[in-house]
């Protein structure tokens, strides 16, 4: 058999650097920490998951990165660009789908290139293009209300591509999805993410989603002042199988390593 | 969901034909209230007899009359909307012009669209412009304050969602805040249509020349009870059709929620 080829090109892939980020409110005159100072690299192209309890602050830390609130300290870079703001090099999927209802899922993936000027029959070419990708060529024309949730998450992955993201900030995206159509959804993700090799950064409180589907995983303790508890890789070769005992074993280990870190303060 | 529409239906004709029967066979008597209440069919015939409104160079068809009113809350209502819109963006833009400007709003809202009607007629005189102006002053301030309420309840997953998209400011106000709230500004439109309808109708009978509350005042100068009735039977059925017009409109054109997923 011959070798695949080592890497594939990531000529565009971003890498986010999260340098220091910690976030705090301040109420009745009180600090309170969430999420103590967390360092992280997520290399370009890399599937990297934040896997931690819930409150934790890992949607924080990816709102963070997202541009879409600021740090208490540290920063982000991404491509070595420090984020001040939302990006459209940056996109985002949320845990319900926040498409806009009164545009159809066409309309909704060519959001972005229409924001940017794009000629309408142009858009609706790259529109079509994406929706084709994540299986819903048929659907195009539908509104949000007339889709499934596996469907909604669809069209917003779509959209994100389609605007040209080359990060892709997922905060549980699956979590609302029952469990068929999150492995179709988990399936979807991972052969776009090895044809496309965007860099990836996954929150989600299921370590088994966190096994199967990254190249490293991001523990973080429960909050307040949740702070980075180990990154663990996970060397299994790709494609992987869905259901090998080999999760269970990476996620025992993720639990223990979770526990033991956490048993040490 | 088409059965209970079938069951509305049929119920509602059903009590309608049954006034309806029992007004006509009163107005086959020869007592008092025949004559003071004639029954549909003698004054709704009027209008194929070839009726006519006014004194002679003024005469007008009752469908100029329909139309008159109509047109007036129509422009009114729909000025109304696109300055409450706008000024409603205005406001949840800048804060200190909210602060400026939503004391007087509040001030101005209850000044019920009848209220205004004087204050038209000295300004405006006996016109087309006079009766759009009631319309307009008498939804404007309650909409534009609604349009607020509608734009700081817009979802801010949807802002963000924009922003993430690279949407200019001007943009996600254009694109994404507009379309949240037209719904619901088009809701309360829909509300106030009532009191503007009135106040268009009161307007006509007050000091406007035509239009349908001109009609029934005819009547009354005349002492027509058919003429009377015929203007009042024709203000429920127009004001019935404007009502569904626009919760068609409601339904097909702006259907999508302002507020949730």
């Amino acid at each position: 058999m011959m070798p695949e080829p080592a890497v594939a090109p990531m000529t565009s892939a971003l890498d986010v650097r999260i340098c220091g980020v910690s976030q705090s409110w301040v109420r009745d005159g009180a600090q309170h920490e969430v999420l103590s100072p967390v360092d992280l690299h997520v290399r370009g192209g890399e599937f990297v998951s934040l896997v931690g309890p819930s409150g934790c602050g890992k949607s924080t830390l990816l709102r963070i990165v997202a541009g879409l609130q600021p740090p208490t300290g540290g920063e982000v870079l991404i491509g070595g660009d420090r984020v001040s703001g939302p990006r459209s090099d940056v996109g985002m999927v949320f845990q319900e789908a926040s498409l806009y209802p009164w545009l159809t899922a066409t309309g909704n993936v060519a959001f972005g290139p229409r924001l940017r000027g794009v000629p309408a029959s142009q858009r609706r070419d790259i529109a079509h293009h994406w929706l084709d990708r994540v299986g819903l060529s048929h659907s195009s024309r539908l509104y949000p209300y007339q889709l499934s949730g596996g469907m909604k998450q669809r069209v917003a992955i779509a959209r994100a591509f389609a605007n040209g993201a080359q990060v892709l900030l997922m905060d549980e995206p699956f979590a609302a999805l029952d469990y068929a159509a999150r492995q179709t959804m988990q399936e979807l993700l991972t052969e776009l993410w090895a044809e496309f090799r965007k860099t990836v950064l996954f929150v989600t409180h299921h370590l088994d989603e966190a096994v199967l589907l990254s190249d490293r995983v991001a523990l973080l303790s429960a909050g307040p002042s949740a702070r980075l508890v180990a990154v663990a890789s996970i060397d299994a070769p790709r494609p992987r199988a869905v259901d090998g005992d080999w999760i269970d074993s990476e996620t025992r280990h993720l639990r223990q390593l979770s526990r033991g870190q956490e048993r040490e303060d | 969901m088409r059965d209970r529409w079938k069951e509305k239906f049929l119920y509602g004709a059903a009590s309608i034909l049954v006034v309806w029967g029992t007004w006509e066979l009163v107005g086959q008597t020869e007592w008092m209230i025949a004559k003071v209440f004639p029954p549909p069919s003698q004054f709704i015939s009027s209008i194929s007899s070839g009726f006519k409104l006014g004194l002679a160079s003024q005469t007008t068809d009752i469908h100029t009359a329909i139309l008159a009113s109509v047109w007036r809350v129509t422009v009114g209502l729909a000025l109304g909307f696109v300055a409450a819109v706008a000024l409603g963006c205005g406001i949840a833009v800048s804060g200190r012009f909210r602060l400026c400007v939503m004391p007087l709003l509040s001030l101005l809202a209850p000044v019920a669209p009848v209220a205004w009607i004087p204050l038209a007629l000295v300004v405006f005189g006996i016109g087309n412009s006079a009766a759009i102006f009631i319309v307009f002053m008498g939804v404007f301030f309650t909409l534009t304050i609604g349009c607020v309420e509608a734009i700081g309840q817009v979802p801010t997953r949807r802002l963000e969602v924009a922003a993430l998209s690279g949407a200019t400011p001007w943009q996600t106000w254009w694109l994404v805040v507009v379309p949240s709230i037209l719904p619901a500004v088009f809701s309360n439109l829909r509300l106030n249509f009532v009191a503007a309808w009135m106040a268009v109708l009161a307007g006509e009978m007050t000091g406007l020349r035509d239009g349908l509350g001109a009609v029934v005042m005819n009547g009354r100068n005349l002492f027509d009870s058919r003429m009377i009735l015929l203007g009042m039977f024709l203000i429920g059925v127009t004001g019935f059709a404007c009502d569904l017009i626009l919760r068609v409109i409601q339904k097909k054109v702006l259907w999508w929620p302002s507020n949730r997923e």
